[in-house]
């Protein structure tokens, strides 16, 4: 295996799809670079060169003297004003024309984050700084990139959206891509590796058994679902983390009590609805969980709040499991 | 003759930085801190719910985002009516924000901080070779160490909020999880591990050794290398006193800080202040902001940040940073750990202070101390959890009002400024830790803190100022914060 060159800059972002990456575990962040024999050209946190130096590397792989096998971007990029982005410049030139540069020699391009992928936070609402994804905004393939770009070796722009996405997601794309494996077929609809992106938030919630039942929590820190009344989108989000688990697979946003946002959505931040209640159309949820058509929603709620239990009943409204003595269910 | 002196982009601080010097006859005549991107935070935020900033506001930055969302929530709570949050889901967020703070000072100093001291000019000084040994990047002892263990303890947050960084389970009223007797077993588990790291690795003594010392000359005789500490800080002390980083990047003598980590006594960890000298009380309505030179239309004088509404204006002729310019009483002042600690009183900090002053060592020194103090103190908070109520008490909004979420980041003070209307937000303005400590010049010309650190500061090596990024570094600046 050849030793690899990645380059890693940030656009318009908060860094923390790179906190993230740090607290990668079997393997850590550096045993997987060892491992993949990957080489960092620079990384604007972790690299010990600055200044004229970074201007040279910049340089080195534009002009075709070095390879680039891999291109990876964090953050949203601007195109404010008027598509020239000269909003945001770097070493002279705007940040678009610098990635424009790099990804038109890169082997495989990677957008890592939900503002690279899609244009994430800095896109939304009043979008002051007109950012954007690489190649997609929200649902269009309307990104910096454009719709046809295509990196060395064939492949669109690789996203690993998640605000910020799971480290396993990051590392495991590297592995892919460094062992060859990484086909297109391998990616979904939003071009995000499937492996990491088929299945729901929802699949592995400790909340599950409460979902069934439609035994809902009614304020946070309680035990029961937060699908019903306090927003979560974990059946509609496409992500393994209740599964996968976060930071030394200890946690998740429902096992830490928060409704899932859908983070790793091309739409996020959903506009105009909100984050921490569940909105209703009459006494329906606005966003009913992923391919469950409304009237059977309906039967099929109406069916289980009829056999629910007593124990999650109370459960459901409790901070702990009732206590040991109570009236069975 | 004169020479100009561009680093960007400047490497190993969160963010982009621009920092622009101008040397004379080798000493630093001019210096201009440039934050140089934009997103436009404060006019996403315009016309959301006002609970929707503690989904925004932590991803202003991903490695204090808890801080913000402690901010976020202290603005909601102060525009809610009255209410009475949980006791418990108060301490458990005090914990996860102290456990942000702890990583974000190790991780500053292990991988932001050293390199520069690894730096050629150093070679001759005693004690490089176990520099180079333990701490180049990568692949340093100490470094693939604290690498290790950082995710370890962060297996805290992990228990307690579910995810980080970015976690929305930092509310006005406590916190979303109730944590029952396992879990808080595990996270005094898991700290009791990493402070057992800290020991070994950083102090080469007990915490409660270490924090009995209250004087330099005692910390002298316990950390000086020819003493035989073959701690991390030992080898760091030592060596800062030979690369004369005591002395080094002398910054402004006045502080401020913001109470912060409520305790179970109801006292807070850290206490607000303001140091000129001595310590008054903080005054939030002193808080203001100028944009004179930052790249914001319309208006001149500084004003309230209720009132300031951030149109950007790339072009605008003069300006130089995205950051703007706030200042306390129309005086720079300086954030951080060295200020918290110095108002705070603490007798180790306040003698090396009296001594050096606000230098590279201090600051970098006043990080290392209080993330130790914050370990010991953790564990105190965690035996006041139990399971005996709630982790959450439920706040209502007000829909017309105004407030502000005061609070501490790792690197210094964080306000957030809200006002609502009809239910939604109308202004909400963020004022970071580094646009304290590297704003560029106010309405008066005055150069921010970092900008009067590196001006008079002698450049041995027109080719290799190193002198710049120790300085810079020193500050642990956080650009994406800043520039929001």
């Amino acid at each position: 295996m050849m030793t690899k060159n990645l380059l890693y800059i940030q656009g318009q972002s908060c860094g923390g799809d790179t906190i993230s990456l740090l607290s990668a575990e079997e393997p850590d962040f550096l045993t997987s670079l060892k491992m993949m024999q990957i080489n960092i050209l620079w990384h604007p946190s972790l690299s010990t060169t600055d200044g004229d130096e970074v201007e040279r590397i910049f340089n080195e792989v534009i002009e075709d003297r070095r390879p680039l096998d891999i291109f990876v971007v964090e953050g949203a990029i601007p195109t404010a004003p008027l598509g020239t982005g000269d909003i945001y410049k770097v070493l002279g030139r705007p940040m678009i024309e610098i990635v424009k540069a790099l990804a038109a020699v890169a082997e495989y391009t990677i957008a890592v984050g939900t503002c690279a992928s899609t244009g994430g936070i800095p896109a939304s609402g009043a979008n002051p700084t007109m950012a954007t994804g690489l190649q997609f905004h929200n649902k269009d393939k309307e990104g910096v990139l454009g719709e046809n770009y295509r990196s060395r070796s064939g492949m669109p722009v690789i996203n690993i959206p998640g605000c910020p996405p799971h480290p396993d997601w990051i590392i495991g794309t590297l592995y892919f891509i460094v062992e060859g494996v990484l086909k297109e077929e391998d990616l979904d609809y939003a071009n995000r590796p499937s492996v990491f992106y088929n299945s729901l938030a929802h699949h592995g919630c400790p909340r599950n058994e409460f979902y069934e039942f439609k035994s809902s929590a009614e304020e946070f820190g309680q035990l029961g679902c937060l699908f019903e009344f306090l927003g979560c989108r974990g059946t509609q989000c496409e992500s393994d983390c209740n599964n996968r688990l976060w930071l030394g697979r200890t946690g998740s946003c429902t096992r830490g009590g928060f409704p899932c946002i859908a983070c790793t959505d091309q739409s996020f931040p959903q506009q105009n609805s909100r984050f921490f209640s569940t909105e209703m159309i009459g006494n329906i949820p606005k966003y009913l969980p992923k391919d469950v058509p409304k009237a059977w929603y309906i039967g099929i709620t109406g069916l289980s709040k009829m056999a629910t239990p007593e124990r999650l009943k109370i459960n459901s409204i409790s901070p702990y499991p009732r206590k040991k003595g109570a009236d069975s269910g | 003759m004169a020479k100009t002196i561009t680093i960007e982009p400047f490497t190993r601080v969160e963010g982009d930085l621009r920092i622009k010097v101008e040397i004379k006859d080798n000493i630093i005549t001019d210096a201009r801190a440039s934050g140089i991107m934009f997103r436009g935070f404060e006019k996403i935020l315009r016309g959301h719910y006002p609970e929707d900033a503690l989904v925004f506001t932590p991803r202003i930055c991903g490695i204090c985002s808890i801080s913000h969302s402690v901010a976020a929530s202290s603005a909601l709570a102060a525009v809610s009516e009255e209410f009475v949050p949980s006791s418990r889901g108060q301490i458990a967020k005090s914990i996860v924000h102290a456990t942000e703070t702890v990583m974000s000072h190790l991780t500053q100093f292990y991988i932001y901080f050293i390199p520069d001291l690894l730096n050629r000019r150093f070679e001759n000084l005693k004690g490089y070779d176990s520099m180079l040994e333990r701490f180049t990047p990568m692949k340093g002892t100490s470094v693939r160490r604290i690498l290790e263990e950082r995710k370890r303890f962060l297996e805290i947050l992990g228990i307690i909020v579910g995810k980080w960084p970015h976690t929305l389970a930092i509310h006005p009223g406590g916190i979303t999880k109730s944590l029952n007797a396992s879990e808080i077993f595990r996270v005094r588990g898991v700290l009791r591990q990493f402070i057992s790291v800290v020991e070994e690795l950083l102090l080469g003594m007990s915490t409660e050794e270490y924090l009995q010392i209250s004087s330099v000359k005692d910390f002298e005789s316990l950390f000086l290398a020819e003493n035989g500490n073959l701690s991390d800080l030992g080898l760091f002390f030592s060596f800062a006193r030979e690369a004369g980083l005591m002395q080094m990047g002398k910054g402004s003598d006045r502080f401020i800080s913001a109470e912060a980590y409520l305790q179970p006594d109801g006292t807070s960890f850290i206490s607000s202040g303001y140091w000129d000298g001595e310590v008054s009380e903080l005054e939030v309505e002193k808080i203001t902001e100028s944009i004179k030179f930052s790249f914001f239309n319309f208006r001149e004088e500084s004003i309230s940040p209720f009132e300031d509404l951030s149109e950007p204006n790339r072009d605008k002729p003069d300006a130089y940073s995205w950051a703007k310019a706030p200042r306390y009483d129309g005086k720079v002042v300086e954030v951080g750990a060295l200020a918290r600690q110095v108002i705070n009183g603490d007798p180790l900090l306040r003698e090396f202070f009296h001594i050096c002053g606000s230098t590279v060592f201090t600051r970098v020194f006043a990080r290392l101390h209080e993330a130790v103090k914050l370990l010991n103190a953790m564990d105190s908070w965690i035996r006041y959890l139990d399971t005996s109520e709630s982790y959450y008490s439920k706040n209502l909004l007000k829909s017309s009002a105004k407030g502000v979420g005061i609070t501490e980041a790792a690197r210094g003070i964080l306000s957030h400024w809200i006002v609502i209307e009809e239910g939604l937000i109308k202004n909400y303005q963020v004022i970071t830790p580094t646009a304290w400590n590297c704003s560029p010049r106010d309405e008066k010309g005055t150069p921010g803190a970092l900008e009067q650190a590196l001006l008079g500061t002698p450049i041995k090596d027109e080719n290799n100022p190193v002198e710049i990024g120790i300085i810079v570094r020193s500050y642990d600046p956080c650009l994406v914060c800043t520039v929001h």
